[in-house]
């Protein structure tokens, strides 16, 4: 996937101001910044959640304009929403099927979402007693485990993490840095926003940071280290 | 040494009681109703009152189960009283000056779909707020009726269109079984199908359905287009029953409608709704009106204690549900 150019304004606020990015098959990619420097604006670009008002998105070399989240999940771009983007009155399986309900006819085949749910989250080792439980009833780790869950579960070839562990305890971290690892074994291309940067130096192959809607600086990850990517999120390292 | 043991799961018995909750509340309110009324007047529960009593309930129960999928959107749809004045009005002009009654029917059924159809795309791809569009249509549309008639009642020549509304199918009126057909499809579509899922989706949270491509803003069009057909429904059987049409029907319908559903436990947040809730509540409404009357109480007081009752039902109902699930509040 290769990114170009890409800007977004929120009336006067210029979100992103130009950003170029590519991702490769395989490879996990660190996405940092200070609050606000717009990388949640970024990545739902990506997803098509937003529209860009300019730039453009190359998938496999040929040139894609999304008319709509549904299209980049055809493209088999996925992403795990800051805010999660669950419903909060459907049970889990309901959540982890929205939008590919399995159906007979018009018919919701709620006893295979059920089977599927608990097939899903057994193999990301997410432990979920009831998968006919409210998402409302769930704490806030389950509901992002649930969420990454959803996102990793189809086959995607791009896979967006939008701050995916805020919420989760040690070993629920501990698994998705494992299922990083698996979905990259696999050829996915991954992205991970997070502010917890000891864990990018574990799945990461590059680290991109971002301040006030500019990516400032890519760094391999073997040509950098912690403090160094402090200094570029708060802005010293390039003045 | 310390023991790590799993959290037992409850009762599922429990589980089934808080999950419905809402339903159980209002079953047990309903059935006080009808056991206050039958101690105050024992022709209550006679059957001849009973039959009455579904063939009065069937209008709002109709357009209830549509207007459950709506307020499941997290809509509201004001118009439909006057969708059923229109419609009604429609019927009896059309029927007088001739045309067959299946036609008529038929037309007016399409003409419910259309003002729905009109509605939904304000709401659902103009984004104009549910409740302007619906109180615009509550104005406009029974304006239109007015226009139509004149004011006049419209006199409906008899023929086979009457039974609609007075006939009986094994001792049922042909009206309630019409709306226990409707509110069994509403039942098994908001519940077992992919559509019904979606509704529950868009209601729950728009922005999250849409990302995953449900196509959020048809499902929302979707469902002013059955509130509308709906309406005309109740319209068709109101006609056939008092063999008139007129302008002044179904006046302040649209608050026995959205009183039932809301009664019924079905959450104006959206993202939650019961079809077995909104039967129950649309039973209540009617019980409460024919019992007052039985119970010789002045017309006059039967609007205040009918709001103080729906009032009292859903603060009880808002206060056990509070107790019992701690839903989150959509963010
Ligand atoms: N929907 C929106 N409407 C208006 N402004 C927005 C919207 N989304 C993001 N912004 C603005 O865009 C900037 C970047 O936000 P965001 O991408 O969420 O940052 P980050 O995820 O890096 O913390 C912020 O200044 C924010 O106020
Ligand atoms: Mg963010």
């Amino acid at each position: 996937m290769r990114v170009r150019g890409i800007r977004k304004s929120f009336g006067s606020i210029e979100a992103l101001r130009g950003v170029d990015l590519d991702l490769w098959p395989g490879e996990c990619l660190g996405l940092v910044g200070d609050n606000a420097a717009g990388k949640s604006t970024f990545t739902k670009i990506l997803a098509g959640t937003y529209l860009p008002d300019a730039g453009t998105i190359e998938l496999d070399g040929k040139e894609i304009a999304y008319s709509g989240p549904a299209e980049a999940r055809g493209y088999g771009v996925e992403m795990v929403y800051q805010d999660l983007s669950l419903c909060d009155t459907i049970d889990v399986a309901g959540n982890l099927y929205l939008g590919r309900e399995i159906s007979k006819g018009p018919f919701l085949d709620k006893a295979a979402m059920q089977r599927g749910a608990h097939e899903m989250l057994r193999k990301l080792e997410i432990r979920i007693p009831n998968t006919a439980l409210k998402v409302a009833q769930l704490s806030g780790g389950q509901r992002q485990s649930i969420a990454i869950a959803r996102s990793a579960a189809f086959d995607p070839n791009v896979l967006i993490l939008d701050e995916p562990t805020s919420a989760l305890a040690v070993a629920e971290v501990e698994a998705v840095l494992a299922l990083i690892n698996r979905l990259k074994a696999k050829g996915v291309a991954v992205v991970l926003i997070t502010h917890r940067l000891q864990d990018l130096f574990r799945v990461c192959d590059r680290i991109a940071v971002m301040y006030e809607g500019t990516k400032v600086a890519e760094r391999a990850i073997a040509e950098t280290n912690l403090e160094d990517i402090v200094r570029l999120i708060v802005g010293e390292g390039h003045r | 040494m310390t023991l790590y043991t799993e959290r037992q799961s409850g009762s599922r018995l429990r589980d089934f009681f808080e999950s419905h909750a809402h339903v159980l509340s209002i079953a047990v309110f309903l059935i006080a109703c009808c056991a206050l009324f039958t101690s105050i007047n024992d022709v209550f529960l006679s059957p001849g009152n009973l039959l009455n009593l579904l063939r009065q309930a069937a209008p709002t129960l109709i357009v209830a189960v549509a207007m459950t999928f709506v307020i499941t959107t997290g809509g509201i749809d004001l118009s439909v009283g006057s969708i059923i004045a229109l419609v009604n009005a429609s019927a009896a002009l059309l029927l007088r000056a001739g045309w067959d009654w299946p036609v008529v029917s038929v037309l007016m059924l399409m003409l419910g779909a259309v003002i729905g159809l009109f509605q939904g795309y304000f709401v659902a791809y103009q984004r104009i707020p549910a409740f302007i569009v619906t109180l615009a249509g509550l104005s406009a549309i029974r304006g239109i009726a007015l226009v139509l008639t004149g004011g006049f009642s419209i006199l409906i020549p008899p023929g086979l269109f009457l039974s609609i509304g007075r006939g009986t199918l094994f001792g049922i009126p042909s009206p309630a079984l019409m709306g226990l057909a409707v509110a069994l499809i509403g039942f098994i579509v908001l519940n077992f199908t992919v559509y019904g899922r979606h509704v529950c989706a868009v209601g729950a949270n728009a922005e999250a359905a849409r990302r995953v491509g449900i196509p959020a803003r048809r499902v929302v069009a979707s469902v002013y287009v059955w509130s509308g057909v709906a309406a005309a429904l109740a319209a068709l059987v109101v006609a056939a029953r008092l063999g008139s049409g007129s302008s002044n029907a179904a006046v302040g319908t649209e608050l026995d409608v959205i009183a039932a559903v809301v009664l019924g436990g079905t959450s104006l947040m959206g993202g939650r709704g019961t079809i077995v809730g909104t039967v129950m509540g649309a039973l209540t409404i009617s019980v409460i009106s024919n019992g007052l009357i039985l119970s010789k109480i002045d017309a006059f007081y039967t609007q205040i204690v009918t709001g103080a009752i729906i009032l009292i039902a859903i603060w009880v109902n808002t206060r056990i549900f509070d107790q019992v699930g701690s839903v989150r509040r959509k963010s």
